[in-house]
């Protein structure tokens, strides 16, 4: 049956749209990430306009970080104060990513710069969580007990005042560091249309230091501040969230996140960082493939601001 | 607007010759309302030639959306990376643009003549250019796009003729267009030139559900954003309270 989408106009197949929102939910429970990286290509790649793409991605990367938050929650797998301090850095780049967004439009430019930060930053990260799991991977089957990971080496980061106590993370840092990585992630969520999981997992892992069991689970709290405030911010300023596109996506989100967390409960930590890896850097190739691939039509259309 | 002064042109450039001839057109609806099970529809235009001669009639049928500006850009390679590079606003191309004739346009007039009216996919002219660049190859990639996107189109035989009198066309209407006031034209041509022209305008809305969700999203866009959260964090929650249950 098809469905008609009033912000978007035009009429899309429910189950199509309903497995779209399962598989990215299924991605968000497992590795604890957002997904939005997936979704908004897929969703442009369906045929809904890019604009409602992006804002539609950040109100299901909202309800399908819920679901999984909560399920972390009741693991006690979640540093709240982290997650607020973060936020905070988030909230700031989202505003400073909207406008930014606003002016690379106004200079035609926005899929290139979309498309080249998202090869840069998958690639980028892909290839490191790629050799950090495979080298623990290797250690642990070669009898080595893993070690390095928290290993309480002084970096710069120690000699940043303003020094608090994380208790769920067992760190005693400066609020510094996280913030400025909120921010970071904050900027790339509203240019990309991501909830920025896969930034902020890493950074939580390799320049904060947090102990991994509690990184899926803050990480997902900050996503649902920062999307949450995304999405309005983007139905404000460019009337462009679909709410039925955001419900048949946030119905099937919220029911694959669930799988998504019952499977990664199963799964080793370093076994989870190497598959998305792996999921990362095959997403970063297809992008840079439309970068240097002579594409099949010079000319592109878009309405006239 | 437009349209209307164009016919309004042809028909003066036409009238001695259309003294006698006369043309009668119409639409099998008026409005067209798009719901949310809407995938599109067909819409028939039909109609008759009074005092016809026999034979000669050429009838064109033209569905044309409201009118929309538009930026193409053309990529280029720079150190191995294609980005856009030279680009052309077009001001006034239409947003939907059918064309259904009884016989290929070639068969019905001379390439200068459809020019001169306007009619026909290659001859679509925006009412005005921003550009450095010579423009035509920029409004035929448009026209491409369009074509692929299923917002432009044409049936060289769309047009039948059930009688030497009475002709009928099928005109889709996608479930992609845009909102907004369509004209229906439709031209008789006979020796290459119009003799007549009948325009009728189509409206193609939202209702119901949708019509409200849209209004709502540009009136009140703060609580239509509160309210697409809440539901998101509202079923996030509800999911995991239901599975909780079952595990």
């Amino acid at each position: 049956m098809e469905i008609y989408l009033p912000i978007a106009e035009m009429s899309v197949h429910w189950l199509v749209i309903l497995g779209m929102g399962g598989a990215i939910g299924f991605l968000s429970g497992l590795f604890g990430v957002g997904g939005g990286f997936l979704l908004t290509p897929l969703l442009i790649f369906y045929g809904i306009p890019s604009v409602v793409a992006v804002a539609t991605t950040s109100s299901h990367v909202t309800a399908s970080s819920i679901s999984g938050a909560i399920a972390q929650w009741r693991k006690r797998a979640l540093d709240i104060k982290m997650g607020l301090v973060m936020a905070a850095g988030g909230l700031a780049g989202t505003t400073f990513g909207v406008w930014l967004f606003a002016w690379m439009r106004r200079q035609g430019q926005m899929d290139l710069v979309v498309s080249a930060s998202y090869v840069i930053l998958l690639g980028t990260v892909g290839t490191l969580m790629l050799r950090e799991s495979l080298a623990t991977l290797r250690a642990a089957r070669s009898g080595r007990p893993a070690s390095g990971q928290r290993s309480s080496h002084h970096s710069w980061i120690h000699g940043l005042p303003l020094k608090t106590r994380f208790r769920e993370s067992r760190l005693y840092i400066s609020v510094i560091p996280p913030v400025v990585i909120g921010f970071i992630v904050g900027t790339l969520s509203a240019i990309m249309g991501i909830g920025g999981g896969f930034v902020i997992v890493p950074a939580m892992i390799y320049i904060l230091r947090m102990p991994t069991n509690v990184v899926m689970g803050t990480s997902l709290f900050q996503i649902i501040i920062v999307a949450a405030a995304t999405t309005v911010l983007q139905a404000t300023t460019n009337y462009s969230v679909d709410i039925v596109l955001a419900a048949l996506l946030i119905i099937g989100g919220v029911i694959g996140a669930q799988f998504g967390v019952q499977v990664g409960a199963r799964l080793r930590g370093e076994q989870l960082r190497l598959l998305l890896a792996l999921l990362v850097l095959a997403v970063g190739i297809r992008l840079l493939f439309g970068l240097v691939l002579p594409p099949d039509d010079l000319y592109t259309l878009a309405l006239s601001p | 607007m437009r349209a209307i002064a164009a016919i309004t042109a042809i028909l003066l450039a036409a009238a001695p010759a259309a003294a006698t001839e006369n043309l009668v057109a119409g639409l099998s609806q008026d409005t067209v309302e798009i719901t949310s099970n809407y995938t599109g529809t067909d819409i028939v235009v039909f109609g008759a030639i009074e005092q016809a001669e026999a034979g000669g009639n050429d009838v064109v049928v033209v569905l044309r959306g409201p009118d929309a500006d538009m930026i193409v850009r053309k990529k280029d390679s720079v150190a191995g990376i294609w980005i856009n590079r030279d680009q052309a606003r077009l001001y006034g191309m239409p947003s939907y643009y059918y064309i259904a004739s009884s016989k290929p346009l070639a068969k019905i007039a001379d390439h200068d003549a459809l020019q001169r009216y306007a009619i026909g996919l290659s001859n679509l002219a925006p009412e005005r250019i921003s550009s450095h660049h010579d423009p035509k190859p920029f409004i035929a990639a448009l026209v491409r796009h369009e074509q692929q996107a299923g917002l432009y189109g044409e049936s060289a035989t769309g047009v039948e003729f059930l009688s030497p009198t009475l002709f009928r066309a099928h005109v889709p209407v996608p479930a992609s267009v845009p909102r907004g006031q369509y004209n229906a034209e439709v031209y008789l041509f006979r020796g290459g030139t119009i003799m007549s022209a009948q325009s009728t305008p189509l409206f193609i809305d939202q209702t119901g559900l949708e019509r409200r969700l849209f209004e709502a999203a540009h009136s009140s866009p703060l609580l239509y954003g509160l309210s697409t959260v809440l539901m998101g964090i509202l079923m996030g929650w509800l999911s995991s309270v239901v599975f909780r249950r079952n595990a």
